[in-house]
């Protein structure tokens, strides 16, 4: 008896309830890396993803079912098959990757029109500030324009998936954001 | 009240998909992406059961997949069901399970593993193939038998799915090393996979000698297994051949425990073993080994009515070899009144084989029984009975055994009402076993026929009727009136088959001195001028010549006519040579039960598809053909009212026709996914077909042409 009320309440007080976040973004951008940083906290060696990866994960009192998905040109037309209940989107960047900047600008904006990701939150990680070269997060932001969106709440960090940092700043971020929506 | 509330809270708190107006597809989307992890799985279940009712879930194949990667090994296992069965539909969204296969086959847990690397390589789509090396590898070199024995089986399944990447991949050599396993499944499934592999591609694989290296392991392995396993063991002990008399018996000795085993299919593997190995040792017929074989085969004959049938058919080709095996315990094969017909006839017909012809009582005993049988009342069992009676007389062969049963049958024949056919028959058979000295034996048959009205009223097939004449023809002394009783066989000649036909020929011209000329005169005109049967009139006309000749045609036609006959000495039919040595390696297969050889059973069944779809093809051609035909009449009139758009009407008529029918042909191979060979031919026939017409029009268009030219000058 007393289980049926406790998922009652669960429902009612949508403890149960899990928040479905993306992490999206080109191939190589550290899409992976992130979310096993999120997961475990460590740095794990990635193969390529061929189709996703997701993990739950209580981040302040807060179920998060985060998927990673595969960022291959092959895999990509496929994101829109995980769009539906989505309450965030984290967009990962390689900063390095000067080149494909447009490409990614592309995809995200792409993303964004959806239908079903109109009110979804988007956190823009600008990866790899580690490495030598990296664009800083205000250089990546003028590169993806993402001045342009309107409508919606997003927020560029800076991040290294490597070292850990930037991270945990980012995802407060979108927490804090996601927990105002819901509520 | 409480259930009440239970009912209430349980509505509340899950929220699984009911049928709404939305339909329930979209219900079950919505409850496949949920938020609330029950919901999900609730609904996924639900998703399972309409796939199991047979409804086309498969719309919702990128939604299942999402919950690919749960910790719950249950929902796992549903999902892996599902796209087990869907896959195909959505071959490209596959690629997005390749990561979860990947990881999965790397689990803690060795079934999440398994799971992983089975529905992996048994997904027919090229592109998860590519991503199967690393974990088919890993999983055969997987610490967990469990994990190992599927794997083994997963390169039989790459193999089948893709030959060339699986030698690119190198795991055969993999499953080459896997017949040392330490676990006997593993051993088991390995060899299952080779054999297949084998089966499907010789070259691949060395089986044979692998087989030769690896006997002892086998052996090990024979005890410790499951039976399925054993008999994979088994049938590869069984086509080993040993090298000495030493290692055959050796092998004998360790598979014999195992004709004791409970599961039927291992003790016929069992048998095959002992039975390949025998002829290499010493053996009379009083050794051990023969006594544990016949109560092994006994044993069987305690299991359900298909099984024993099964037995029943191997048990005969064993009894070719070995006729003096299960003598003994001919008691265990009488008919139980239970038993369904086709093993009531499969026993009737191992009872004659069993009975050793050197022991009188026990032919009695059978004689009894077999008497029993035909008084029975299903139709078919009463007539194998009769035959059997009569096999029995041929076997046992001492004269008076003979007129016992001859006695049986007139007795038979007398009392029953529809079983003439078959006794007159046997009792012919009998006659032609017995010679002619038996006079008491031939009047007692004749007497009986002589007093059947017409024939046609009292036999039914050919071949009594055959057996009828041939008794008229051999003992025309015993009949009287021969001369009508002939004249009304004479009437319905042209009525009759070709086996009756010729011996009623062979029987006039045998009797032509007992009978008016205008008989025999007027069988030959009907025989030379109304039969469509080719051997009979061949037969008359060479008769009539002889006949015609002059001079000595006598001595010609008895010459011809009176050539004494073999005597019967055994009317079983028997296995040649060579097809009883195939069978015998082949027992306990679906070879023994059709007594054909596995290699013309395959080769059989393609030309069969093959003749299939020929057939299909062809009835297609003529509708083709047909239907261009009567356009093409009805182009050709328009012809004559209306000149000149005729050419043109033609073209444009033929090419909506040819359209049309390739619709039609489109329609009708789409069914059928092989058709890419069989469609050539079409294409082909159809051009052929646009080059006839185009022929015929040219021709229709040239007198045209002319006369324009004519109008022109």
């Amino acid at each position: 008896m007393g289980n049926f009320f406790s998922s009652m309440f669960d429902r009612l007080w949508g403890v149960n309830k899990e928040m479905r976040i993306l992490i999206l973004g080109l191939d190589g951008a550290g899409k992976t890396t992130i979310l096993y940083r999120l997961q475990i906290g460590e740095v794990v060696t990635t193969k390529p993803t061929i189709g996703f990866n997701v993990e739950t994960l209580v981040y302040k009192n807060l179920k998060l079912n985060v998927w990673d998905l595969g960022g291959q040109t092959s895999i990509r037309p496929y994101w829109r098959c995980y769009y539906s209940n989505t309450a965030a989107v984290i967009f990962v960047v390689d900063s390095t990757d000067k080149d494909r900047m447009a490409t990614a600008s592309k995809e995200l904006h792409m993303m964004l029109q959806e239908e079903e990701l109109q009110d979804a939150a988007l956190l823009v990680f600008a990866n790899k500030q580690d490495q030598p070269g990296a664009l800083s997060a205000s250089e990546v932001s003028k590169q993806l324009s993402l001045v342009e969106l309107k409508d919606r709440s997003w927020s560029i960090v800076a991040s290294s998936a490597i070292k850990g940092e930037g991270i945990s700043e980012g995802l407060d971020w979108l927490i804090d954001v996601v927990r105002e929506e819901q509520l | 009240m409480e259930k009440k509330l239970k009912k209430l809270l349980q509505n509340a708190t899950r929220v699984a998909p009911k049928i709404s107006k939305k339909g329930e597809l979209f219900e079950l989307r919505n409850g496949l992406v949920s938020p609330y992890p029950q919901t999900r799985k609730d609904a996924i279940k639900k998703t399972i059961q309409q796939m199991t009712l047979g409804k086309d879930v498969s719309s919702l194949f990128p939604d299942i997949l999402k919950n690919i990667a749960a910790s719950d090994v249950e929902q796992k296992k549903l999902v892996y069901l599902y796209v087990m069965n869907y896959a195909e539909t959505h071959p490209e969204l596959c690629i997005l399970a390749v990561n979860t296969f990947v990881s999965d086959a790397q689990d803690s847990n060795p079934l999440v593993r398994c799971m992983a690397i089975r529905t992996m390589s048994m997904i027919r789509v090229d592109k998860i193939l590519e991503y199967v090396e690393i974990p088919l590898r890993k999983t055969l070199q997987d610490d967990n038998p469990y994990v190992r024995k599927t794997a083994v089986i997963c390169v039989a399944k790459l193999f089948a799915l893709n030959k060339e990447l699986c030698q690119e991949l190198g795991v055969l050599e993999d499953l080459v090393s896997a017949l040392e396993d330490s676990n006997p499944m593993v051993v088991a499934n390995t060899i299952a996979a080779l054999s297949d592999i084998y089966e499907a591609d010789p070259t691949v694989v060395p089986l044979p000698l692998l087989i030769q290296k690896h006997v002892s392991q086998f052996l090990l392995a024979l005890n410790e297994c499951t039976e399925w396993a054993r008999i994979i063991i088994l049938g590869a002990l069984a086509e080993y051949s040993a090298r000495d008399a030493l290692e055959a018996e050796q092998i004998i000795d360790r598979v014999t425990p195992h004709l004791q085993h409970v599961n039927a299919a291992v003790v016929l593997a069992t048998v095959k073993v002992v039975i390949k190995n025998l002829p290499l040792i010493q053996v009379n017929s009083e050794s051990a080994i023969f006594s544990k074989i016949s109560s092994a085969l006994v044993s069987l004959m305690s299991t359900p009515p298909e099984m024993q049938y099964v037995a029943l058919r191997n048990i005969r080709i064993i009894l070719q070899k070995y006729p003096q095996l299960l003598t003994r315990e001919l008691r265990i094969f009488y008919v139980k009144f239970n038993d369904p017909l086709y093993l009531k006839l499969e026993k009737i017909d191992i009872l004659v084989r069993l009975v050793d012809p050197s022991n009188l009582k026990q032919c009695t005993l059978l004689l009894a029984e077999l008497k029993e049988y035909a008084l029975e009342f299903e139709p078919e069992f009463v007539a194998r009975a009769i035959i059997a009676l009569s096999q029995l007389g041929v076997k046992y062969s001492e004269i008076k055994f003979v007129r016992k049963v001859l006695d049986i049958l007139v007795e038979l024949c007398k009392t029953r009402d529809s079983f003439q056919d078959d006794c007159l028959v046997a009792m012919c058979n009998l006659l032609r076993h017995a010679g002619t000295g038996e006079e008491e034996m031939i009047t007692q048959v004749c007497s009986l026929a002589q007093v059947w009205g017409s024939v046609e009223s009292v036999l039914q097939t050919d071949y009594a009727k055959c057996n009828y004449i041939w008794l008229i023809g051999q003992f025309p002394g015993q009949f009287d009136n021969l001369q009508r009783k002939i004249q009304t066989l004479l009437d319905s000649f042209t009525q009759e088959e070709s086996l009756t036909q010729m011996s009623l020929l062979i029987c006039v011209v045998k009797l032509h001195t007992m009978l008016p000329g205008s008989i025999l005169q007027e069988l030959l005109n009907l025989a030379t001028t109304s039969t469509n049967e080719v051997d009979v009139r061949d037969m008359a006309i060479m008769y009539w010549r002889c006949l015609s000749l002059e001079g000595s045609n006598d001595d010609l036609i008895n010459q011809l006519c009176n050539s004494t006959l073999p005597e019967i000495s055994n009317t079983l039919d028997t296995f040649s040579p060579s097809l009883l040595e195939t069978l015998l390696r082949e027992l306990s297969l679906l070879s023994s039960i059709y007594y054909r050889p596995v290699a013309t059973m395959t080769k059989f069944n393609a030309h069969k598809s093959n003749h299939v779809k020929g057939k299909q093809l062809d009835e297609l051609k003529f509708m083709a053909r047909d239907e261009i035909i009567r356009n093409m009449n009805e182009d050709n009139l328009l012809d004559f009212e209306d000149d000149s758009n005729s050419a043109i009407n033609v073209g444009a008529t033929n090419g909506s026709t040819l359209n049309d029918l390739n619709d039609l042909f489109d329609f009708a191979t789409e069914p059928i996914q092989e058709q890419s060979k069989s469609e050539q031919p079409l294409e082909e026939s159809l051009h052929d077909l646009t080059l006839n017409r185009t022929d015929q029009s040219h021709s229709n268009v040239n007198p045209n042409k002319s006369r324009e030219l004519l109008d022109l000058f």
